[in-house]
């Protein structure tokens, strides 16, 4: 690459990593990041100096109330929680989700909606009902496997906020990461997906992320089908 | 599990306890970042009533899901800023339909006020905060603003370059000079 080609590169790691970038401007760069590993070394370096700018905000003290509530609700939820389940099936967000026996290249699993939610309550009281997973029923995942890869379908999709895409993520053992596919549903409330590498994937889940995608998820799954190995 | 138990955990040891539902592991968990997490959702959305929600929902969302925490990819503290930095950013831009108004001259953020209280791991906080305050108190005035308008307001270049009616390089050759910037000041800290 040209090192004016590198700059106008670096320009965009550094809106990337601020979420400034179109979601197909992020999907290009991520493209190229899988394939560059000056890039991917350069990302990597500046990425501190935006995880730092949120320390650098003024503190104000939190309202005790918060504390209070939140307990409130994290105490309730906790005596009512079933007891933890075996690693293979996955829970998310208080629901759990099981694979279907199906054909053998076919995973298909019923999974629950976590409306499109976030901020789109009320903000301007303290009583606003949080969704974040698993309480809307009604979206279905379906994962086909070829070989390597496979193609993520899914169904009943509600539309995205505009400033909302989907990304996809795979997850081997405990660790989580993208997918490399940011995508928004069709008007019907259908979306596919491709999984470029199935080897190892454990979990495929879905995401509404900001546009641009995230590095890592900042929301809870929408779907999350679990692989059998 | 007591909390006092819990209060001796690191965040990595916190989040599976969190995964598995313990509230103790929880409640000390919001104890060390609340503050923070409050103070970067009332920097963004501007008003107490909306940042409390904002607060509330990020860390129901980490409590309920707390076992997708991936510490290949960061601190428990860096991943949880991370999820109410996007809350607050939803919050703004649904409130606003979008075009949050933002006062081009509000530099709070280059300002340092001690807290009302403070503890030893938040003295060591703000020693950090302050070593990227003074990193963007140095930066040039149009390399602090496009950085501020993206990171805390949620706009993306296009639309910064649109407001400030220069062109889209250029708003993303100051993110990356005003980025760079700061990365350097920060590792001179860590020599």
């Amino acid at each position: 690459m040209s090192e004016n080609g590198h700059e106008h590169r670096s320009d965009a790691l550094a809106a990337y990593l601020l979420g400034a970038l179109e979601p197909g401007e992020a999907a290009e760069l991520e493209r190229h990041l899988a394939g560059c590993e000056e890039c991917r070394t350069e990302l990597e370096w500046l990425r501190p100096a935006v995880q730092q700018l949120p320390e650098s905000v003024q503190r104000v003290e939190a309202p005790p109330e918060l504390r209070g509530r939140l307990m409130e609700q994290v105490r309730s939820e906790a005596e009512s929680a079933p007891a933890p389940r075996p690693a293979r099936r996955q829970r998310v967000g208080g629901w759990s989700l099981r694979p279907v026996a199906g054909l053998a290249a076919l995973v298909l699993v019923v999974a629950a909606v976590a409306a499109y939610a976030i901020g789109s309550g009320d903000s301007g009281g303290a009583n606003t009902t949080t969704v974040v997973a698993g309480h809307s029923p009604g979206v279905v995942a379906e994962v086909v496997r070829d070989g390597g890869s496979g193609t993520l379908h899914l169904t009943n999709l509600h539309q995205l906020p505009p400033d909302k895409v989907l990304q996809a993520w795979v997850q081997r053992g405990k660790q989580v990461v993208s997918a490399k596919t940011l995508f928004v549903p069709n008007q019907d409330g259908t979306a596919s997906a491709t999984i470029d590498d199935m080897e190892g994937v454990n979990t495929v889940m879905v995401t509404a992320e900001p546009r641009g995608g995230s590095v890592q998820p900042t929301s809870a799954p929408i779907v999350s089908v679990a692989i059998p190995q | 599990m007591r909390t006092s138990k819990a209060e001796r955990l690191a965040d990595e040891e916190l989040m599976p306890l969190i995964g598995e539902k313990n509230p103790d592991a929880f409640e000390v968990f919001y104890d060390r970042h609340g503050g923070v997490a409050y103070s970067l959702a009332y920097r963004i959305v501007g008003e107490r009533g909306a940042a409390e929600d904002v607060t509330q929902e990020a860390f129901i969302s980490i409590w309920r899901s707390g076992a997708r925490y991936d510490a290949a990819r960061g601190s428990v503290r860096t991943w949880m800023l991370g999820i109410v930095r996007n809350r607050a950013i939803d919050a703004l831009r649904s409130k606003a339909g979008r075009a949050p108004k933002l006062d081009f001259d509000d530099d709070s953020i280059l300002e340092h006020r001690p807290a009302a209280e403070q503890t030893e791991s938040e003295a060591m906080e703000r020693e950090t905060a302050q070593e990227v305050r003074g990193a963007l108190g140095e930066l040039p005035g149009e390399q602090a603003k496009v950085i501020q308008l993206a990171y805390f307001g949620g706009f993306s270049h296009s639309e910064i370059a649109g407001m400030l009616g220069v062109p889209l390089g250029t708003v993303k050759g100051r993110m990356r000079l005003g980025l760079e910037k700061i990365r350097g000041e920060l590792a001179e800290g860590l020599t």
